[in-house]
């Protein structure tokens, strides 16, 4: 199954994924913008206030009220951050029309509906409104509060702030507090026509079809703006390698300590550069046959989970641990250790084969899931062609051992972060 | 073998097969996905500490049979995950209040992992070594809970409302009972629960119905069947205390607050968790007044949920969240009860959220994951995969105003996280 892209405006791609196995139809906006200190809070904000209210329904219980109308129809908006860009995300699922009582269609419903949160919003005078902005600023000051609560995912990335830290990567996905205090009604209106405006735009619809007049509805909307300044998505800078690796150690009350690894790698980017990284990073630290799992956990017993994973456009590759105190150094030395017998080509066969096998066996499964294939398909942007999960995988069976000791070459060890309970503390 | 086939208007269908021996098989077939998911399990969780077989009557250390699905996954000639690598399939257990389960989710060599799912769950092996190596790890992935807020408000909760009932208890126990465990202890309760009769197969996907039904019958060890009788000691009506607290690192208050439900004997059908869930989304959900009023007074933020908690023998309705004055949230929801009781529900908005529900019936079936979890359910339950679309389409606002009269907004616990210092 080939696909097409539909250029609608400049810089604003359509794809419609066919897929005829789900109960839903899945539709998706993707703004790509440059990742920027002084933008990455307020560009965070829109997702979540674009999809909370609008014009039409100023007040965002009605919304909600809406969507249960609409069976249930799932609203949902993420900021991540993809290299050295930003991915404002906001997508619709709805039931297909054959399951309504209804006699309107709800698929364009949910439609139109996206549609029309995200080029209305609630504005007076050029400005988001108070009530609007002061609670979402709210929401998004406490979720980044909140990240504090889950010590595994703050330990990565209190790691990758240290990593980056006078880049746009180490800037957390959100912005601080006080990035987002900043923001008022006028300044989010701008980022908002910012966006419309300079955004490099994918939208996207997986399902049995598209809405009729879908794609010319939008493109219509994009004809009103000045299109400019468009975000190129191409390469995100690599990983800088260190001489002398850095080590930071946080206390906190805690019971169990974290231990993360921070690496650069030399080979880094996209699928048709470094599919080896992503072959490598699981040997080393993927599935239960990994190099982690089976020595450091399994063998030695020194953490109760240990893991690597990969965020090749970057050239990072990160290892995370949950570790007791005293078994801290030992960890971290046996983690190094592992990758450097992976360095050597001396991990075995098996583990070589199972990580193929584990990789083509999960990329195969990709069409059965609506929000995998949508987000695959999202993230596709600069690529010489646009992969199927399936063309992936076929790639990832041509990998040899040689291709593996060769990425595992330029991999070097950046910063090792600790969490450690407060009376740990050296 | 007994075979029964079902079928819906929504054009799915599945079959529910049962062994002589008693082991219950549901499959889905999925034939335009490309893969398969299957689940092995045992009626047997956390809450399964006091029980009667044969007249004798044991009562077992709690978090062991968490620390049995651990030891499960080794067999005499290597461990599950092992073979699994082999055919790249993803595998995993889990462990809840009142089962426990063993899958495998793939895009190929289906029949492959069939049959070693089947095989590693019906060999188990332990030495005197492996346990005592087990109870290092189990004991590092205890004290990873320990420094979890949301694990930990929720379970300060079921202690404050349960006096006597097991589900009070970790799933995975404390460091003091795991030491107890040992090599004939886990024996003991595999031999008891490990039955076929208590057991049940649930598979989703790309498969062939008679292919697999062939293979399981096959490779299923002869055994008699065994009646277990669960004991539950008796749980008083009332909580044990209204509040509970504990500080952790956290950067605000996080909350969990209960409403023990009415007793019941056996678990609830299937109209009576429906009801249930009506109740939780008119009461609290995102299109209801309370959430709009909570959200503009600041006291809640997205990471406010609802859920009905039941299981043999337990009734609650919960809601959790993080708060700057979680009292005042607590207060706001039983105020809000207390008002649907004397105003009476929206129905406008009952037939919006009678219809949500619906379509997320309906977007289950979208998942061979979800699809194989709900076939759980109908196993625990004895119920049927289509009960909740049937129902949904028939249940009246008169029902869930019954059942809203009957929530005692006394009964109720408020646990809260409160930040260090």
């Amino acid at each position: 199954m080939s696909l097409e892209i539909l250029k609608l405006s400049r810089g604003v791609e359509g794809l419609f994924i066919k897929n005829s196995r789900f109960n839903t139809t899945l539709i998706s906006y993707n703004f790509y913008l440059p990742l920027q200190k002084d933008t990455v809070a307020s560009n965070a904000l829109l997702p979540f206030i674009l999809t909370s209210c609008s014009k039409k329904y100023p007040d965002f219980s009605r919304l909600n009220y809406k969507l249960a109308k609409l069976y249930g129809a799932r609203l949902n908006a993420t900021a991540e951050k993809y290299g050295d860009y930003q991915l404002l995300k906001m997508t619709i699922s709805v039931i297909n029309d054959k399951f309504s009582f209804d006699e309107e269609s709800l698929v364009k419903n949910a439609s139109q509906l996206l549609l029309n949160l995200i080029f209305e919003p609630n504005l007076v005078d050029n400005s988001f409104t108070p009530e609007d902005l002061e609670r979402e600023k709210r929401k998004a000051i406490e979720h980044i509060k909140g990240e504090i609560s889950e010590k595994r995912v703050f330990a990565k990335k209190r790691l990758i702030e240290e990593m980056y830290k006078n880049e746009a990567y180490g800037l957390p996905k959100c912005g601080t507090i006080e990035d987002v205090q900043k923001i008022t009604g006028e300044s989010l209106y701008n980022t908002w026509k910012n966006m419309l405006e300079s955004a490099f735009v994918r939208v996207q619809v997986v399902g049995k079809k598209v809405p009729e007049g879908f794609f010319e509805d939008i493109a219509e909307r994009f004809s009103k703006i000045k299109r400019k300044n468009i975000t190129k998505c191409t390469e995100s800078a690599p990983t800088t390698p260190i001489k002398t690796p850095q080590n930071i150690t946080d206390n906190m009350d805690v019971a169990q300590g974290k231990l993360c690894l921070g690496f650069s790698s030399e080979i880094y980017g996209n699928d048709d550069t470094s599919l080896a990284v992503m072959v490598m990073t699981d040997i080393f630290g993927g599935g239960p046959y990994s190099r982690l799992f089976s020595n450091v956990r399994e063998k030695l017993s020194l953490c109760y989970y240990c893991s690597a994973s990969a965020i090749r456009q970057k050239g990072l590759i990160t290892v995370e641990s949950g570790i007791e105190t005293e078994n801290c150094e030992k960890a971290e030395k046996e983690i190094l250790n592992q990758l450097s017998i992976v360095k050597k080509g001396k991990f075995t066969d098996f583990e070589f084969e199972s990580s193929i096998k584990s990789i083509t066996d999960s990329l195969n499964s990709y069409n059965d899931s609506q929000n995998s294939i949508d987000l695959w398909y999202a993230i596709k942007i600069n690529n010489k062609k646009l992969y199927s999960p399936e063309d992936i995988a076929k790639k990832i069976s041509k990998i040899t051992r040689e291709d593996v000791i060769n990425a595992a070459k330029g991999v070097k060890l950046h910063t090792v972060y600790k969490l450690l309970p407060k009376e740990a503390s050296k | 073998m007994k075979k029964e086939f079902f079928e819906n208007e929504i054009g799915e269908a599945y079959v529910k097969a049962t062994l002589d021996n008693g082991l219950k098989i549901f499959i889905l077939e999925k034939p335009q996905y490309k893969s398969a998911y299957a689940l092995f399990g045992t009626k047997y969780g956390s809450i399964d500490t006091i029980f009667n077989v044969d007249g004798k009557e044991t009562a077992v250390p709690e978090g062991i049979a968490h620390f049995l699905e651990h030891k499960l996954f080794e067999s005499e000639d290597g461990d599950a995950f092992t073979k699994f690598a082999k055919t790249g399939a993803y595998a995993n257990a889990f462990t809840s209040f009142d089962k426990t389960c063993y899958l495998f989710s793939c895009s190929d060599r289906f029949y492959e992992n069939l049959d070693i799912l089947l095989s590693f769950v019906q060999s188990p092996y332990f030495t005197k070594e492996t346990v005592e190596k087990e109870q290092g790890i189990i004991g590092q992935e205890i004290r990873m809970y320990d420094d979890s807020p949301g694990w930990r408000v929720m379970f300060n909760m079921l202690m404050a409302m349960y006096h006597n009932h097991p589900v009070r208890i970790d799933i995975a126990g404390t460091v003091e009972s795991i030491a107890k465990i040992d090599y004939e202890l886990l024996f003991d309760c595999y031999n008891t629960f490990y039955n076929p009769s208590n057991m049940f197969i649930c598979i989703a996907g790309n498969v062939d119905t008679d292919a697999c039904l062939e293979q399981i019958e096959k490779s299923i060890k002869p055994s008699e069947t065994k009646e277990i009788i669960r004991i539950k000691p008796e749980e008083p009506y009332e909580v044990v205390k209204h509040y509970t607290e504990q500080s952790l690192e956290v950067a605000q208050p996080m909350f969990c607050f209960g409403l023990k439900d009415e007793f019941s004997e056996n678990s609830l059908s299937v109209k009576e968790r429906i009801i249930m869930a009506l109740l939780l989304n008119l009461i609290s959900g995102d299109a209801s007044p309370l959430y709009k009023e909570l959200i503009n007074k600041g006291l809640i933020n997205d990471e406010f949920d609802s859920e009905h908690f039941c299981g043999d023998g337990y009734s609650a309705l919960i809601f959790e969240g993080e708060s700057s004055d979680p009292k005042a949230v607590a207060e706001e929801i039983k105020k809000e009860i207390e008002r649907l009781k004397t105003e009476g529900i929206d129905k406008k908005l009952f037939s919006a959220i009678r219809a949500s529900m619906y379509g997320s019936a309906i977007r289950l079936f979208n998942n061979v994951e979800s699809i194989a979890m709900h076939l759980t359910d109908c196993a625990m339950n004895d119920t049927g995969l289509f009960d909740e679309l049937k129902y949904l389409k028939s249940v009246t606002l008169e029902e869930v105003s019954r059942k809203l009269k009957s929530l005692d907004t006394e009964n109720t616990v408020l646990s809260v996280i409160n930040p260090k210092n």
